[in-house]
């Protein structure tokens, strides 16, 4: 969880040159790369109520403007408002005889609903509702007074769009005409199909022109209506007068005043899915059904990506060099062989670069990724890949082997022996089932007082991919040695 | 000898049901009938004495106190009277000057001895009062800022729960005896 909320002091780079904590990352594996939420797609996979957990399709949720119409919100608050049930008594429908005085009228309980929240204790009794026969009762819509107005501006607008997209249509089609394969009348004769139709007497084809209302715009005026004598003298009582978090969660009305807060339907949550922009695979798709918070695919980096921890650092002061212990752990089912190295320099960083932009650029000219981009609902923009923009204070002594680490194994917490029968290395301090502790030797560079020190490595580690690739029909697993950049915040000096 | 006197000054009424385990009680404190104190709750007569009202409810780590500032030692400080049909719940913290009846102490509440609460109030979770202020009647204190306002509804009658714990705690804990019988008075007072 820490690692989750705090700033992360170990920070992995993107393949597109932004320091991200592993928890942020994803890793797509087919392009074998780290994924950050800039390089991947973000699509709407559906949405639904986060209080009734209901599904509501996309386009009904367009037109109940992204609002559950069930479930509300404190105006007062913004919790989640609930329905209470009250017995009120009812006097019973007699048989006619209207003239009886109210004391002999016969009552009957019946059970009646209003919204109450329970933080605040605001009720829709508050602000005049009238209690409500059904639990879920249709509440009354707080009707404003631009409501007319803004439906004429958004059918003028909608009109617009509507046009301009035929437009486009039409030029398009007169600057790209169709290429068949075979030639065909019209071709030949130079007619067009419009002009053969209008020949043969039959109506035009084409769709009717989408009429062009006119709004009539807002405007300004001078006068303004005087502001009330008292407006100075009156004492105000604040606890009548809304505050502005209440008066914005209502844009529609933005009421001044507590008594005329109305209820506010539930805004609706949606369960996204992320897409590799290079590839177009999926990384991340959560199981359609809204009660469920698990996912059909998942390829979050902390799954894949050796985790890099810091463990402990020794004191810190300029031009001496210290000790930090570091903790790397194998989240996989495969054996890992894992050796850090330096950081790229300046020059082989840019060579980086160079490579992924021409590998970018020969996916997004191949026909296959033309079509599937003309498919995919989001145009796909690759994130420029750019210069780590951090500097290192200090340098790490490496270590002189790569060293092997274990698969994950949820067993090995139970089995009481921990025997190492291999021969370890020197820098390694101790080993468990998928994890190790490496000590390092770091030595700050020219540092002040007070100066952060950062530093960095190249960590190689082999990486097994069980995903069988599209297009080749190998299914045995793939050894791949990948490489992560990784920076570590390690902290101050004295 | 002090301890005995100490422990004389406190008065329970019949049909109050107080949990005996670990629950303090110190100085003058007069626990009227009806009243629900579970264990562990602490109610410190500091600066003078402590009438709790009737039909209290005082749940689980909640503590009381009275503390004007002085200590009281010769049972002449003012009176701290908490009015009847008063909710204080699990781990809430009052030091309030004056207390009125119904109202709400929410849980992990803190009000501090510069406040005054009159009737039918609200102090919502973890809200913290802790400057000079009177809370009219019908207030509710709520969220993480301690907002106030008004309310129109009345809480809710206690005497169902209240029926239910009578029965329940003496089933599972030592509950304290009544000291003071108002059929006999001046006995012990």
């Amino acid at each position: 969880m820490a690692n989750i909320v705090e700033p992360s002091c170990v920070n992995y780079v993107c393949s597109c040159g932004y320091l991200n904590p592993i928890t942020k990352l994803y890793f797509c594996r087919y392009c074998l790369k780290l994924r950050c939420g800039f390089c991947v797609c973000h699509e709407v996979d559906s949405h639904f109520c986060c209080n009734c957990l209901e599904n509501i399709p996309s386009g009904e949720a367009k037109l109940k403007r992204n609002q559950c119409n069930k479930c509300f919100d404190c105006p007062s608050c913004q919790h989640t408002l609930s329905s209470r049930a009250t017995t009120v008594q009812v006097p019973k429908k007699s048989d006619g005889d209207g003239s009886k005085s109210a004391a002999t009228v016969d009552t009957k309980p019946r059970k009646m609903y209003y919204l109450t929240c329970l933080a605040c204790r605001w009720t829709s009794r508050d602000v005049g509702i009238p209690d409500q026969v059904t639990a879920t009762g249709q509440w009354p819509e707080c009707e404003y007074s631009s409501a007319t107005r803004f439906s004429m501006l958004m059918e003028h607008y909608q009109n617009v769009v509507q046009q301009e997209k035929q437009e486009k249509q039409d030029l398009w089609r007169r600057k790209a005409p169709k290429q068949h394969k075979y030639p065909n009348l019209t071709d030949r004769t130079g007619l067009t199909a419009s002009m053969i139709r209008r020949q043969m007497g039959l109506s035009e084809k084409t769709a009717p022109k989408v009429k062009q209302s006119t709004i009539s715009p807002s405007l300004s005026s001078d006068v303004v209506s005087e502001l009330p004598q008292d407006i100075f003298s009156k004492e105000i009582n604040l606890g009548n007068i809304t505050t502005i978090k209440q008066r914005l969660s209502h844009p529609s009305v933005q009421p001044s005043t507590v008594n005329n807060l109305y209820p506010l339907n539930k805004n609706l949550s949606i369960k996204r899915s992320l897409r590799c922009r290079q590839c177009e695979h999926n990384i991340v798709k959560p199981e359609y059904n809204p009660l469920s918070v698990k996912y059909r695919i998942q390829l979050f980096a902390s799954y894949h990506v050796p985790e890099v921890r810091l463990m402990k650092c020794g004191p810190l002061e300029a031009g001496v060099s210290t000790q930090i212990l570091i903790k790397i752990i194998n989240p996989t089912l495969h054996e890992m062989t894992i050796t850090i190295m330096d950081l790229p320099t300046h020059e082989e960083e840019s060579l980086i670069i160079e490579e992924m932009k021409k590998k970018s650029d020969k996916q997004s000219l191949g026909p296959l990724a033309s079509l599937n981009s003309a498919f995919s609902r989001q145009a796909s923009l690759n994130e420029e890949p750019k210069f780590v923009d951090q500097k290192v204070t200090g340098t790490i002594a490496l270590p002189d082997s790569s060293f092997m680490l274990q698969q994950r194994d949820d067993s090995t917490e139970y089995d009481d022996d921990h025997q190492s029968s291999r021969e370890e290395p020197k820098f390694v301090v101790w080993r468990r089932s998928n994890k190790v502790a490496v000590e390092l030797t770091v030595n700050p560079l020219d540092c002040k007082s007070g100066d952060e020190v950062i530093v960095g490595f190249s960590m190689q580690y082999t990486y097994v991919n069980t995903a069988t690739s599209s297009g080749t029909d190998k299914k045995e697993p793939q050894t791949h040695a990948l490489t992560s950049r990784v920076y570590l915040r390690i902290g101050k000096i004295k | 000898m002090s301890d005995m006197s100490a422990k004389n000054k406190l008065k329970i009424y019949p049909k109050s049901v107080i949990c005996d385990d670990e629950s303090v009680l110190i100085g003058d404190v007069t626990i009227s009938s009806g009243c629900l104190i579970h264990p562990h709750a602490t109610i410190h007569a500091k600066s003078g004495p402590i009438i709790v009202g009737e039909n209290c409810l005082i749940e689980e780590y909640v503590t009381i106190v009275h503390d004007t500032g002085t200590v009281d030692l010769d049972n002449s400080g003012p009176t701290l009277v908490i009015g009847s049909n008063n909710v204080f719940e699990v781990g809430c913290t009052v030091e309030a000057a004056a207390i009125g009846e119904r109202n709400v102490f929410e849980c992990k509440s803190y009000v501090s001895n510069l406040v005054t609460v009159s009737n039918n109030c609200v102090i919502g979770a973890g809200c913290q009062l802790v400057d000079e202020h009177h809370l009219p009647e019908n207030t509710v204190i709520y969220g993480k800022r301690s907002e106030q306002r008004e309310t129109i509804e009345k809480q809710k009658s206690l005497s169902m729960q209240l029926d239910h714990l009578r029965k329940l705690l003496p089933n599972y804990h030592h509950i304290k005896k009544p000291t003071f019988d108002p059929k006999k008075p001046r006995e012990i007072a």
